[in-house]
């Protein structure tokens, strides 16, 4: 890498930007003036609305007592003393009309809410006197229409008002009557807020907060991106960029920085703008002569927050903006021109739009499966602290900072991937046939799949998956073992069908071949080298995020349906060995190295494994079946043979299946205790960990250095034979 | 300088299966000459000048430019040439001169080298005048003299012109081979391909006709039509087009290619090449 290169680019891609109108609207100038303009809407809206009196219109008002008056003396207001000063915003105009009029009719009544003459119509009975004097009960219809809110709000406050009459009038008997005030109220209902000022201010804002960031950090990066990559195809420039010695990772980085500034910058200064906006629209509201508490409660829903959340939203924005510029540097280097770029951000936003919404639900809790989801768990994390809700934020910075910092640096590595493909740098306009193109694939086959091909195998093991779970939900089909076998199954069918319709090589591509025997010997060291390290590693991960009890019974259900052992070892153990082998470090592998370094195929491989394992079966697997995968990648790419992984993968489950079996085994021979501090959960003794720990690492050196120097002899076939 | 051996491309185009843009093509330049690579549209020619360029890797054969190898030395063979095609655009939203100073720095020059340089090329090419115009508001003729200072601006002793007057007015396409022929004289190597005969006339000490991806024939002009018995290029030209049609036409169903191998555009009509002025 030459930095000064990478420099060079960034510098003259930013002051490219800063050049531009277009961009130089969206980051700076529309922030600045969409809040106040909005800010300024919604204000005017709901003063408009509020200042528009109501019209309540009593039908026999001169029925009411005189003593404890409900209406205002005038007769076209309520009695003042009945308004809450701080609910009671915007005037109730009282129409009395006598009960003997059109009013008197129901009919008329109802019409006159239709039409909207008025919001509610109150009925005082005439007998209302009598009843009052011999302390019968009372019947006030009032009439609303609930689909019509001033309506539906006046009819609220006029229950309001009545209550505080109602109160007033049981007081007076009360105290005619010489009775105690615990009397008529045996019951005060006092409800006390314990949510700290910092959560009301931040309960409004981390809904939105989250949410805006999120969108404006990728509305930031969507622009620039289609205008750096496809943008320069369309000009002409690109060719002579690469014709410059800059290498594609300097271009590549070059932009995705300045993309990356560009989407900080826009979050950032929408956010500024935002929250400038709600400071001057707080103290604006205080300013409109309200009560002190009322400028508390506005003030409060829209006060920016605070500093140290702010800092934390300005961390947590950087792998986030650096994950949506790579994916939108890698998605516009795909498109010919600019036009075409602005059709490939729409599916983006699609698929972004949900995983942002989720957000917006405060049902939605951050757990550590959404902390896995991108961009969801980031807008979560960011929720929880804007909230000041730091045990939460604590517990989950690292599981969603480390996949978020993941994600973006595969993206990355895609986005430099893209630069490096000549069919998607001179790209050429064609006609797209799906029936020739499906020929193409048959046709055209290749030795081994390409990467696609393995991304697209994921995801149909991923959604047939899914499907079998979601039928054994709707058919009411709990976990069994049969199940489990079927899905195993599911897992072996789209790498099988896949190898054989679209590769010329089935022996390559799935590591059909006989290992050399060094391999097996390591197959069989390394799970029992790694199974005290790797219980020690599910128990952590089971204390970090325990597993729930309803799972946890399901899972030993299964486990004591099996009719013996080795129908269990047969599930749990050789089954999975062989179907994962054949669709991870087979297929999927061998497309994932298609053009790819050895190392990033390995691991991206191992992520897609845990995954498929957290949808499979439980969360807390992510981390154990992702190590192990690295293992076995490496395993496979080394020995250049699929047995070694299905040996190792077969010993390291059937030591898991039959741990209880041979741990009893060893406490009959006393030597339990020796190996274990707690044979039960086959956790074993510090010392034991320690050497797991050792032997592991230096096995996984060893196999890294092992023929490394003869995979360029299988190389892949891309270009015919001449 | 440089040295092309049996150089092969070929792309797989999901309806027509692999496809040769270029096949075994072999021909060398020389400093202080300009090769000419003469073929209609479609021939070949940009995918062999790319490949020489390393922004596409040979599929076949190999080509040493400036001493390097295109797919060993990529990055070193990228600081020794200089490429300029019609179609290279310059950015909109920077003046010439910072054009041409940005890619002086990616090619590592020197602030006061670059400083230097730019002035000389600037004079050389009359630019002085347009230094601090924008790209978007330059005419076609200062974007071409733009694009000329940046493919030269590092001194590369290899220069790759891509049809560098295709779609100019000939006033601009006077002021490009000029300028053309004055590298030359500097000494520089120059790989100069076209479809146009008079331009070969013009520049060209030796020529090599191109046409499906295959050369033709290669040589000096007036060699090569001693050798053939043709009054001019023109009609060189086309004599060598029709040997090679009929050619691929016998050979169609020969078993030396390659199971669904064809050539680029056999089905499709090469447009005309254009006539001498």
């Amino acid at each position: 890498m030459n930095w000064s290169n990478l420099y060079v680019i960034f510098r003259r891609e930013v002051l490219d930007q800063l050049r531009d109108r277009r961009t130089l609207f969206m980051i700076f100038v529309f922030p600045i003036l969409l809040y106040p303009i909005l800010g300024y809407g919604i204000i005017q809206a709901t003063v408009a609305r509020e200042k528009k009196p109501r019209i309540v219109v009593v039908v026999g008002a001169e029925y009411l007592p005189t003593e404890e008056p409900l209406l205002s003396p005038g007769g076209n207001g309520f009695n003042p003393g009945l308004l809450d000063p701080l609910q009671d915003t915007g005037p109730l105009l009282v129409q009395p009309e006598s009960g003997k009029g059109p009013w008197g009719t129901p009919e008329w009544r109802e019409q006159a809410i239709r039409n909207g003459t008025a919001s509610a119509v109150m009925v005082i009975p005439p007998d209302l006197p009598r009843q009052f004097r011999e302390k019968n009960d009372v019947e006030i219809p009032i009439l609303y229409r609930s689909v019509d809110e001033p309506s539906q709000n006046t009819y609220f406050r006029l229950r309001e008002i009545l209550d505080r009459w109602k109160r007033g009038i049981v007081d007076a008997r009360t105290k005619k009557d010489n009775l105690p005030q615990g009397y008529a109220q045996p019951i005060q209902v006092k409800g006390r807020d314990v949510a700290t000022v910092q959560e009301v201010q931040g309960n409004t804002w981390s809904l939105i907060f989250p949410f805006l960031l999120v969108m404006m950090s990728l509305t930031g990066a969507f622009y620039p991106a289609v205008d750096l990559c496809a943008g320069e195809k369309e000009r002409g420039t690109m060719e002579t960029l690469l014709i410059s010695p800059a290498t594609r990772a300097e271009i590549v980085l070059g932009k995705f920085l300045t993309v990356m500034l560009a989407s900080v910058m826009t979050a950032v200064l929408n956010l500024v703008s935002m929250g400038l906006t709600g400071i001057f629209l707080a103290h604006n509201r205080a300013g409109l002569a309200m009560e002190p508490t009322q400028h508390a409660a506005a003030a409060a829903g829209l006060a920016p927050p605070t500093l140290l959340s702010a800092l934390w939203m300005i961390l947590l924005l950087i792998p986030l903006a650096a994950f949506f510029s790579a994916v939108c540097v890698a998605l516009a280097v795909l498109a010919r021109s600019m036009k075409e770029g602005q059709y490939y951000m729409t599916p983006l936003y699609l698929v972004c739009l949900p995983l942002i919404f989720l957000t917006l639900l405060p049902e939605t809790k951050l757990n550590l499966f959404y902390s896995l989801v991108p961009i969801t768990g980031v807008s979560l994390l960011l929720r929880a602290l804007i909230m000041g809700d730091y045990a939460t934020g604590g517990r989950f910075f690292l599981p969603v900072m480390v996949p978020t910092v993941v994600y973006a640096w595969m993206a990355l590595r895609w986005a430099i991937d893209q630069f490096q493909r000549e069919e998607v740098l001179f790209r050429e306009a064609e006609r797209f046939n799906v029936g020739v193109w499906l020929k193409h694939l048959v046709r055209d086959r290749q030795p081994m799949p390409t990467g696609g091909q393995a991304v697209l195998c994921f995801s149909l093991i991923l959604s047939a998956s899914w499907f079998l779970m979601e039928y054994m939900a709707i058919q009411g089909i709990g976990a069994n073992l049969a199940a489990v076998a079927a899905g195993q199954f599911l897992i072996l069918f789209p790498p099988l069908i896949m190898a054989v319709m679209l590769t010329s090589s089935l022996r390559r591509t799935l590591r059909l071949n006989w290992p050399a025997p060094r391999y097996l010997l390591l197959a069989i060291a390394f799970p029992v080298a790694l199974n005290p390290l790797v219980n020690q590693l599910g128990h952590l991960v089971e204390q970090w995020f325990p597993i729930s009890s309803i799972i946890k019974q399901s899972l030993s259900q299964i486990m004591s349906e099996s009719p013996s052992l080795w129908v269990s070892v047969g599930v749990f153990a050789l089954l999975p060995a062989i179907c994962e082998e054949l669709a991870f470090r087979g297929f999927i592998l061998s497309g994932l190295e298609y053009r790819r370094g050895t190392r990033s195929a390995i691991l991206l491989s191992a992520l897609m494994f845990g995954f498929l394992h957290v949808l499979l079966s439980l969360f807390q697997q992510l981390f154990n079946a992702t190590l192990l995968g690295i293992v076995l990648g490496l395993l496979a790419v080394r020995s250049r043979s699929l047995l070694p992984g299905i040996l190792f993968h077969f010993l390291n489950n059937a030591l898991a299946v039959t741990q209880g079996h041979w741990v009893h085994g060893l406490e009959a021979a006393g030597l339990a205790s020796w190996l274990y501090r707690n044979p039960e959960e086959g956790l074993y003794h510090g010392f034991w960990i320690a050497v797991s720990l050792l032997v592991s690492t230096l096995l996984f050196l060893y196999l890294w250095r092992l023929d490394r120097a003869d995979r360029t002899a299988e190389t892949h076939g891309v270009a015919p034979v001449l | 300088m440089i040295h092309v051996e049996r150089l092969c491309k070929s792309f797989l185009d999901y309806q027509r299966g692999w496809v040769f843009a270029v096949r075994d093509v072999s021909f060398d330049c020389r400093p202080g000459e300009i090769f000419g690579l003469l073929g209609p549209n479609g021939a070949g020619k940009t995918t062999t000048l790319r490949v020489l360029s390393t922004v596409l890797k040979p599929t076949g054969g190999h080509a040493i430019v400036a001493g390097h190898d295109v797919v060993a030395e990529p990055q070193a063979v990228r600081s020794n040439i200089g490429y300029m095609s019609a179609s290279t655009g310059i950015y909109d939203r920077m003046s010439a001169w910072e054009l041409v100073e940005y890619f002086g720095r990616l090619y590592g020059l020197h602030p006061e080298r670059l400083r230097e340089r730019m002035e000389i090329i600037f004079d050389w090419l009359k630019m002085n005048d347009f230094r601090e115009t924008l790209g978007s508001k330059m005419s076609t003729g200062m974007k071409q003299k733009v694009s000329i200072a940046r493919t030269i601006v590092h001194d590369p002793p290899v220069l790759i012109f891509d049809e560098p007057t295709s779609g100019l007015d000939v006033l601009v396409q006077r002021v490009v081979l000029q300028k053309i022929l004055e590298l030359r004289d500097m000494g520089k190597t120059i790989l100069f391909s076209t479809h146009s005969m008079h331009e070969v006339e013009k520049l060209c000490q030796r020529v090599a006709i191109i046409h499906k991806g295959e050369l033709q024939v290669a040589g000096e002009p007036h060699e090569l039509l001693q050798r053939f018995d043709q009054p001019d290029l023109e009609e060189l030209f086309f004599h060598l087009v029709d040997r090679a049609d009929h050619e691929a036409a016998m050979a169609e169903p020969a078993a030396d290619r390659p199971a669904g191998a064809r050539n680029v555009g056999s089905s499709d009509q090469p447009d005309l090449p254009s006539l001498p002025h």
